[in-house]
């Protein structure tokens, strides 16, 4: 009997035993393998660093994006709708850092909760900013849109249960741009992680990345986690647009696009319809030769005030003469890390390009910069033949890493020694991936001089605020490559309206008795091809037989032109665009030095008149009835964003596999082995030779 | 009962002897990894002076697929490592794996090498704040770098930084040192900063 205990505890040993030794292949292959390497293009794997390092965990909030949008006019109205579904088992506030266009009129929110919804309010953004806290306490749900940048945005939803989806509908408007007779619309679907210069604070705002530094001091807020690769990015469209003259072509840059034809219209969808979020969405539109307008004015009345929008295209003949004045080119391009993978090739690719277009009476330079300023002549030299080819073995050779520093760039090109007899023009390719904007908006502005700023956005997610707004600030104009196959066209283009003369001083005339605040103040110089584009807020109905006179000079002469403000058709957002437009120019101002608390106030006037997202005001919506129990307790997710297209990481998310299964070998082979030499000794103590021997 | 218990007998032998051969291939295993990355640096310590002796890129043997980036050294000499270029498990298998993404030691920005705790990188549990670690760069530069902080983070929330002002340098392997089982969540970080 004791016997027969003392065999079955043998038994009982070796079970263990054998189940760890099975369990043992699947063990030794997962670990060390090559779960983890740093990624480059073409390369990347399935699943997402975040979820691949360990098997136990997930974000449990995701996120889906439908857009749906209808251009009428010069104006586009955009519906984006954010679905957050919570996964997990736990209460979560979800956050999701987004980009939208950098001149986007954000002016309403709806929170959906299954069939019911709950209409976004207006408030200034600390009084929102308390709400949505209150809410998200007493466990009511609750969600909140506020502006990180002109160009990012943050949506923050509370008390999303386990299981449950939340859908957030946020609409804005936007310009169209035309150009060259061609009307196109961006939309940002991600962000290209940015530089933050400065040294770090000790406290932080939001959960980025990033700390808060001393000189970007929400870099916290604006560096949301990113992901590689996810099933759950994706984002489907529905456009409508209503053009309102023939169309020869409706055409999407990056994506496959369905286009039909209705009553009143086109709608396009995507072809395969989801696309990842990992390439800006860029429609465009071409009228018929003959149709393209040349002057258009659309008007809405809010309120009594008459707001309108005019387009004038100024005549051909006024830009044909080509300019005589010798130039001077300063390329600057950017070679940081965030340029690494595809936008350094279409980087180099434009910058052959742009030195293949230089005439020998130029003088040019090169400039690169990433951690470090370096050029390759240490001023600007003549573009002859050998000087030229030197220049493009340079840039053949130039490699993407390192910091994004623009600022020592910037001040190079823009502070070389004036010279009397040639134009400069600065030619700057960069994703714009930095967090310091406006410091930077600031320098262009007071070291311009007779200078001019021209930004190429490379990537598949430029940072479009930066591209726009610098241009602005250097007076040139901007322009986007986010695929090899488009740089010739777009570097061509570039490369035109850089030797052709701009209109300049141009002047727009308002009828007496209307009284209108115009925006722009002073409308910029326009280069070939680029239309005039005013907002205007009108104190009375403008009279028939009013007429809006413009005019401006050119190397060809001057010329000027009317249009008439009574005949126009209406198109709703038009006030909307106004008070965006006075908002920034209120937001430009003061980095020009007027009174911050002044500037405070009057974007909250205009922004709470016309229910708008700004710097100060957000957009919240509260559910009335409390849906989590107290007793449950609410964790926040960031939702990551997805890595733009080609682009490699600016932080490392998710760490390498480091620890080998050498322990736990050694540990399992010495547990087998005494086991074994164990079972082994008991068999022979009991004399089983002898047992072997009966049983021969 | 005569018929059985041989066969019960026999058995029990081939379980035994499975046991033993699972053992000692175990054993072999877990002595295999380390012995394997000790022959990798005395190999790659003889690419690193061809290295000096100005061949680009020389590859520790014929069949790898990576480089030397940097020589460390730390406590004294005690460690003297070669640094791989990437961070996938091959390489770490050999040497501590600089992470491509991330800028080499000298240069403005985070520099990031990882390396197994069981093997190269064991010696980060002694490192302490204070203490420096040299590098000499496949140029023959020589940069100190002095340990400035020690950081336990989750892998699964937390986040390496790549672009500082200043020169800096992260060393990260897994954590706890003792644990047996690889695969866990935490990461023990050294961060120093460039002295020179």
């Amino acid at each position: 009997m004791t016997e027969h205990l003392k065999r079955r505890s043998h038994w009982r040993w070796l079970a263990p035993a054998m189940l760890m030794c099975l369990s043992l292949p699947g063990v030794g292959s997962a670990v060390p393998g090559t779960q983890y390497d740093d990624l480059r293009p073409g390369q990347m794997q399935s699943g997402t660093l975040l979820m691949r390092m360990e098997a136990g965990y997930r974000i449990a909030t995701r996120m889906n994006t439908d857009i749906e949008l209808t251009v009428s006019g010069l104006v586009a109205r955009v519906s984006v709708q954010q679905k957050f579904l919570n996964d997990g088992p736990e209460w979560v506030e979800g956050v999701y850092v987004f980009p939208l266009p950098d001149d986007a009129a954000v002016d309403r929110l709806r929170m959906h909760i299954g069939e019911r919804f709950i209409e976004g309010e207006i408030r200034e953004k600390e009084q929102a900013k308390k709400e949505y806290e209150k809410a998200k306490t007493e466990g009511k749900k609750a969600s909140l849109v506020e502006q990180q940048r002109a160009n990012l945005f943050t949506t923050s939803v509370a008390n999303i249960g386990p299981g449950e989806e939340i859908k957030i509908e946020i609409e804005y408007l936007q310009n169209l741009k035309y150009d060259e007779g061609t009307f196109s619309l961006r939309f940002p679907l991600t962000l290209t992680p940015r530089f933050i210069p400065g040294s770090p604070l000790p406290s932080r705002k939001g959960s980025g990345w990033a700390p808060d530094t001393t000189r970007v001091t929400d870099a916290s807020l604006i560096t949301p986690p990113v992901v590689v690769e996810s099933e759950d990015h994706e984002v489907t469209l529905k456009a409508t647009i209503n053009a309102g003259v023939p169309l020869e072509i409706v055409a999407s840059r990056y994506h496959p696009i369905d286009v039909a034809e209705v009553d009143d219209g086109y709608t396009v969808s995507l072809m395969n319809n989801m696309a990842p979020l990992d390439h800006d969405i860029e429609l465009l539109w071409r009228p018929v030769p003959n149709a393209a307008p040349r002057a258009m004015v659309f008007s809405e009345t809010i309120k009594d005030d008459p707001y309108v929008l005019l387009m004038l295209l100024p005549p051909n003949e006024s830009t044909a003469t080509t300019v005589v004045m010798p130039r001077e080119l300063i390329f600057v391009i950017d070679t940081s890390g965030s340029m690494h993978g595809t936008s350094i090739d279409q980087a180099r690719r434009a910058l052959t390009l742009a030195l293949d277009g230089l005439k020998p009476t130029d003088q040019f330079n090169v400039i690169q910069f990433n951690s470090i300023t370096h050029s390759i002549f240490p001023q600007s030299v003549p573009a002859d033949a050998n000087r030229v080819r030197m220049a493009m073995s340079y840039v053949r050779s130039l490699k993407a890493n390192g910091g994004t520093n623009m600022r020592p760039a910037l001040e190079k090109a823009l502070r070389a020694t004036t010279s009397e007899t040639h134009l400069r023009q600065i030619i700057f390719i960069t994703d714009g991936s930095v967090g310091n904007e406006q410091e930077l908006y600031r320098l262009i502005e007071q070291e311009l001089g007779q200078a001019r700023l021209f930004t190429v956005g490379i990537g598949s997610a430029p940072n479009g605020w930066f591209m726009r707004k610098a241009a602005e600030a250097g007076r040139g104009t901007y322009s986007y490559i986010s695929a090899l196959h488009e740089i010739d066209e777009k570097m061509q283009r570039l490369i035109r309206k850089l030797e052709k003369p701009q209109i300049t001083d141009i002047d727009v005339q308002w009828p007496d008795g209307l009284n209108a605040s115009s925006y722009p103040l002073t409308v910029p110089d326009l280069y070939a091809g680029e239309p005039i584009v005013v907002k205007a807020r009108l104190e009375n109905q403008p009279r028939p037989g009013d007429f809006v006179k413009i005019s401006g000079n050119s190397a060809g002469g001057s010329w000027g032109g009317e249009i008439s403000l009574a005949d126009n058709g209406s198109s709703a957002g038009v006030a909307a665009l106004w008070a965006r437009a006075r908002i920034e120019k209120l937001l430009d101002d003061e980095r020009r030095g007027t009174d911050p608390a002044e500037t405070r106030a009057a974007v909250i006037t205009t922004a709470l008149e016309h229910h708008l997202v700004s710097k100060f005001t957000s957009l919240i919506a509260v559910d009335k009835t409390p849906s989590r129990p107290q007793s449950a307790s609410l964790d926040k997710e960031q939702v990551p964003n997805l890595l733009p297209y080609g682009q490699s990481q600016k932080a490392i998310f998710g760490f390498p596999a480091t620890a080998t299964s050498a322990p736990l070998n050694r540990l399992i082979g010495a547990v087998c082995l005494l086991v074994g030499l164990f079972v082994m000794l008991c068999l022979w103590k009991r004399g089983s030779p002898h047992d072997f021997s009966s049983a021969a | 009962m005569i018929f059985r218990l041989p066969h019960r007998i026999r058995l029990v032998h081939i379980v035994v002897s499975c046991l033993l051969c699972l053992g000692f291939w175990q054993f072999g295993q877990g002595a295999y990894i380390p012995a394997k990355a000790w022959v990798a640096q005395e190999l790659m310590q003889r690419a690193w002076r061809r290295t000096e002796g100005g061949e680009e890129k020389a590859a520790p043997w014929p069949w790898a697929d990576t480089f030397p980036v940097a020589r460390m050294s730390a406590k004294g000499g005690d460690i003297d490592l070669i640094v791989l270029e990437g961070g996938s498990g091959r390489t770490l298998a050999f040497a501590p794996g600089h992470l491509s993404a991330s800028v080499l030691p000298g240069e403005t920005g985070n520099t990031i090498i990882a390396g197994h705790r069981d093997t190269h990188f064991q010696f980060l549990q002694y490192m302490k704040k204070g203490e420096s670690i040299l590098f000499e760069t496949t140029e023959g530069r020589k940069h100190l770098y002095q340990v400035t902080g020690i950081d336990v983070v989750d892998s699964r929330r937390g986040s390496l930084v790549l672009d500082t002002e200043a020169p800096m340098l992260s060393l990260v392997t897994c954590y706890p040192f003792a644990a047996h089982e690889p695969g866990g969540p935490m990461r023990y970080v050294v961060t120093a900063q460039m002295l020179f």
